[in-house]
């Protein structure tokens, strides 16, 4: 008994750490249903890039990425999917119509020159532009992790997602059109120069060169800039120095260097050869949810939830007595556990995961079931008490295993090849069928040689109603 | 209460034979009326579903339901006049449209222009949904493909932990199955319009999954009483194996299906007939679990010479020892 003793302390524990786990790491909620748009984007190829490589993806994504930034929506994720999508999600988007147009349509990148006189106003507007980041990234950071806004918060930051994009404009507007644009620029390479210093080396084709030596002309020596605008962004503004005022920079490639770390080098890199790729992007999916929709949702699975899980508990304890009661209880250590367990794992809840959930629960009570069947069978057998509830353990192990690991099969293969939703539901399932496993082997098990150990529930009618009295030891078939 | 399965076995194949033949018969009328054996959701065929919600706390104008033809109307004026309809919730107040895909620029003045004739409507409320065509293809195929891998994976384990005959077997059965599920979604989507989209393949799986279980269990106590008995006919050891086991199938079906019941009950619509199918699955696994999987193993077995069990060969790996 000590054995059990160990464990009902090792149970004990987990179910609190469960608690706790459920109370300070917030469960995380799919779009559909705290509310958003999900997008999916694919990359199209065209008669210049007719194959789309991992080189392309990656420069398509910080194009894409850069726009969703735009957005300002917070917690936004932008991933690959497949060889030439992107995923793209924006929980809360208030305004998912702007959203997917801002998100589709080729990349813009520019080479424009600056306008004279504008130096100083430049330097001002950057600077607002910065304020402006700065204070929406501050705001951002300090938003709670479970997406929940309220609506002074999102007010001021539509408020200063507005501001960034009147900065943005501001700015853009103090450089003169060009007809250079990415389509001309071939390729952008981040190297390393002296020490820890970094540059990026750009190069356009034969069109593109010439105009990019009559626009550094023009600037040359003169503390303008040539400002690098993708999507009407401005990503870089460099100066060309004095000595190319003669002929500006020729031969169709030019250094930029400063003050680059390997990293900020290297974003620049990724955003100039993002920028060049002719590569239209279509949005071909788009799942928006509106939150209330969403919090309706929640409430129904919460209802569906209890409402299931109660009749399940109901229904145990009414068929299989003692023993019903105790799997009622390894039933609830269970949903505890596997729901700390989504919460620790990051796993993000959608309606088809509540789904597998609710499914799982029952799937958690047919081992249970199976070992109790078992026990019965054993008791009608005449066995003792103890030995009958020992072998239903031990004979319903590989009925167990085996149900459980074609399931898992199935949850393996949903995973695998099924996309967005339906990958949640085969996680959740998945959880569940693994946890599940543990808790009948070790909860009820435990419970079941705990409650036998003390002599006022060891009566086997407790067990197994109608069974005709056998003298323990004595018959054996 | 005690099932001859043996005994009449010959009902319970014609049973099982009727509702295959009926599903396959409703999959090939829908096939002749919509191409499909399955009416295809939005999922599958591609196409914009608009579902928008009046916005009645803040104006009054939700004492009379929304008029479908004042949609059609708005719908009209834009060109999409063969769109589908549906007004969804208890008081008509829930418009759902099912277009042809849109992209952003012609959903908007849609929105636009319903919003002025018929709305206003709640911008928290409203869903959206949009697939492509090749991404409505693209769930398809991998949707289908989860389910042929998710069959040769039963098939390798069930072959590794009993035997092929019984792994096939099994198979037969699931098969049996998805097909009534299927059939019955098959009816329902002549009847009722009701449409499949990738959660109808995500509960195919699942069914999948729970009526091997079920299958499992079964053919677990078969092996097992073949081995405790040896010299017993085949078909006597499956009757008692499905008696022995009756009531554990019983109740599994009960306690797994009456979350579903919940869900059916309080759950959206998305994951109503979601709850639906697998409940359909779950009663046709358990049918055929018991009655067709168990009395197939006996005839397989009797006709391949292998009645009774004593040969070496039928000796199975035994489960772990469990202190």
């Amino acid at each position: 008994m000590a054995k059990y003793r160990a464990w009902l302390g090792v149970i004990l524990v987990l179910t609190i750490a469960a608690v706790v786990v459920i109370t300070q790491i917030p469960t995380r909620l799919g779009l559909d249903l705290r509310g958003g748009s999900q997008l999916t984007i694919q990359v199209q190829p065209t008669a210049a890039i007719p194959t789309i490589t991992e080189r392309e993806m990656e420069a398509v994504q910080t194009v894409v990425e850069g726009r969703v930034n735009g957005l300002g929506v917070s917690e936004a994720v932008v991933q690959q999917l497949g060889n030439n999508q992107l995923l793209v999600q924006l929980p809360g988007v208030s305004d998912p119509q702007q959203a997917e147009r801002v998100l589709g349509g080729t990349a813009q990148l520019e080479f424009r020159a600056q306008r004279p006189g504008t130096d100083q106003q430049l330097q001002i507007e950057n600077q607002v532009l910065q304020g402006h980041v700065g204070e929406l990234a501050a705001l951002q950071a300090t938003l709670p992790a479970s997406g929940e806004i309220n609506s002074d918060t999102q007010a001021r930051i539509d408020k200063l997602q507005a501001d960034v994009t009147a900065s943005e404009k501001a700015v853009a507007a103090l450089f003169e059109p060009s007809t250079l644009g990415g389509d001309k620029l071939t390729d952008a390479i981040a190297r390393p120069t002296s020490g820890t210093l970094w540059e990026v080396v750009i190069q356009f084709n034969s069109e593109g060169g010439n105009e990019f030596a009559e626009i550094s002309k023009a600037i040359a020596g003169t503390g303008r800039t040539i400002g690098i605008f993708l999507d009407n962004r401005l990503l870089s503004a460099p100066t060309v120095n004095v000595q190319y005022a003669e002929t500006g920079i020729t031969g169709g490639s030019a250094v930029i260097s400063g003050n680059f770390t390997a990293e900020s080098a290297r974003d620049l890199e990724i955003q100039l050869r993002g920028g060049a790729l002719p590569l239209p992007v279509e949005v071909v999916e788009n799942r928006t949810v509106g939150p209330t929709l969403g919090r309706d949702s929640i409430q129904r699975s919460l209802y569906a939830g209890i409402a299931g899980l109660g009749l399940v508990l109901v229904f145990m304890a009414v068929y299989y007595r003692l023993p019903g009661v105790l799997a009622d209880i390894a039933l609830v250590i269970y949903a505890l556990i596997t729901w700390a367990a989504f919460n620790l794992l990051g796993v993000t809840l959608t309606l088809p995961g509540i789904a597998g959930f609710i499914l799982s629960i029952g799937m958690a009570v047919d081992a249970n079931v199976l070992i109790f069947e078992r026990t019965r069978e054993e008791l009608q057998a005449g066995k003792t008490l103890y030995r009958s509830v020992e072998s239903g353990f031990y004979r319903a192990f590989s009925s167990i295993l085996d149900g459980n690991v074609t399931t898992l099969i199935s949850c393996l293969a949903l995973f695998y090849f099924g996309a967005g939703l339906v990958k949640g539901f085969a996680l959740t399932l998945a959880i569940g069928v693994i946890i599940s496993m543990f808790t009948a082997l070790t909860c009820t098990r435990t419970l079941m040689f705990l409650a036998i150990s003390l002599p006022q529930f060891r009566r086997p009618s407790l067990f197994c109603p109608g069974l005709t009295p056998v003298r323990p030891d004595t018959v054996r078939p | 209460m005690k099932l001859n399965i043996i005994q009449q076995r010959g009902l319970w194949w014609g049973i099982s034979t009727v509702l295959v033949l009926v599903s396959l018969v409703a999959m090939a009328i829908s096939w002749q009326q919509l191409g499909a054996p399955l009416k295809p959701g939005l999922d599958f065929a591609g196409g914009t579903r608009l579902q928008l919600t009046r916005a009645c706390v803040a104006t009054d104008s939700c004492t009379e339901p929304l008029e479908l033809a004042d949609v059609r109307q708005v719908l009209g004026d834009q060109g999409l006049d063969s769109s589908s309809l549906q007004l969804l919730g208890d008081d008509q107040q829930v418009l759902s449209i099912r277009t042809r895909t849109l992209t952003v620029d012609e959903r908007a003045p849609l929105q636009s222009a319903l919003d002025e004739a018929i709305g206003p409507f709640d911008p928290g409320s409203t869903q959206i949904d949009t697939v492509g065509p090749v991404v409505g293809k693209q769930l398809l195929v991998s949707g289908l493909l989860a389910l042929l891998v998710s069959f040769a994976g039963i098939v390798a384990y069930m072959s590794l932990r009993f035997k092929l005959d019984y792994a096939l077997l099994a198979i037969l059965a699931l098969a049996h199955d998805v097909i009534i599920t299927a059939g019955t979604f098959a009816i329902l989507g002549l009847v009722l319009g009701v449409e499949v989209d990738s959660l109808f393949i995500v509960s195919l799986l699942t069914i999948v999954g729970f009526s091997v279980n079920d299958t499992v269990v079964i053919y677990d106590r078969v092996r097992e009483n073949a081995k405790l008995s040896p010299g017993s006919h085949i078909n006597d050891i499956v009757d008692s194996a499905v008696n022995q086991t009756l009531a554990r199938s019983i109740n599994t079906s009960l306690t797994t299906t009456l979350p579903l019941v919940a869900i059916v009950i309080f759950g959206g619509p998305t994951l109503k007939y979601f709850a639906l199918a697998l409940i359909v699955g779950f009663v046709a696994g358990a049918y055929s679990s018991i009655f067709v999987a168990s009395s197939l193993l006996a005839l397989w077995r009797e006709r391949t010479g292998q009645a009774y069990s004593d040969d070496p060969d039928g000796s199975e790996p035994q489960p772990e020892a469990q202190s």
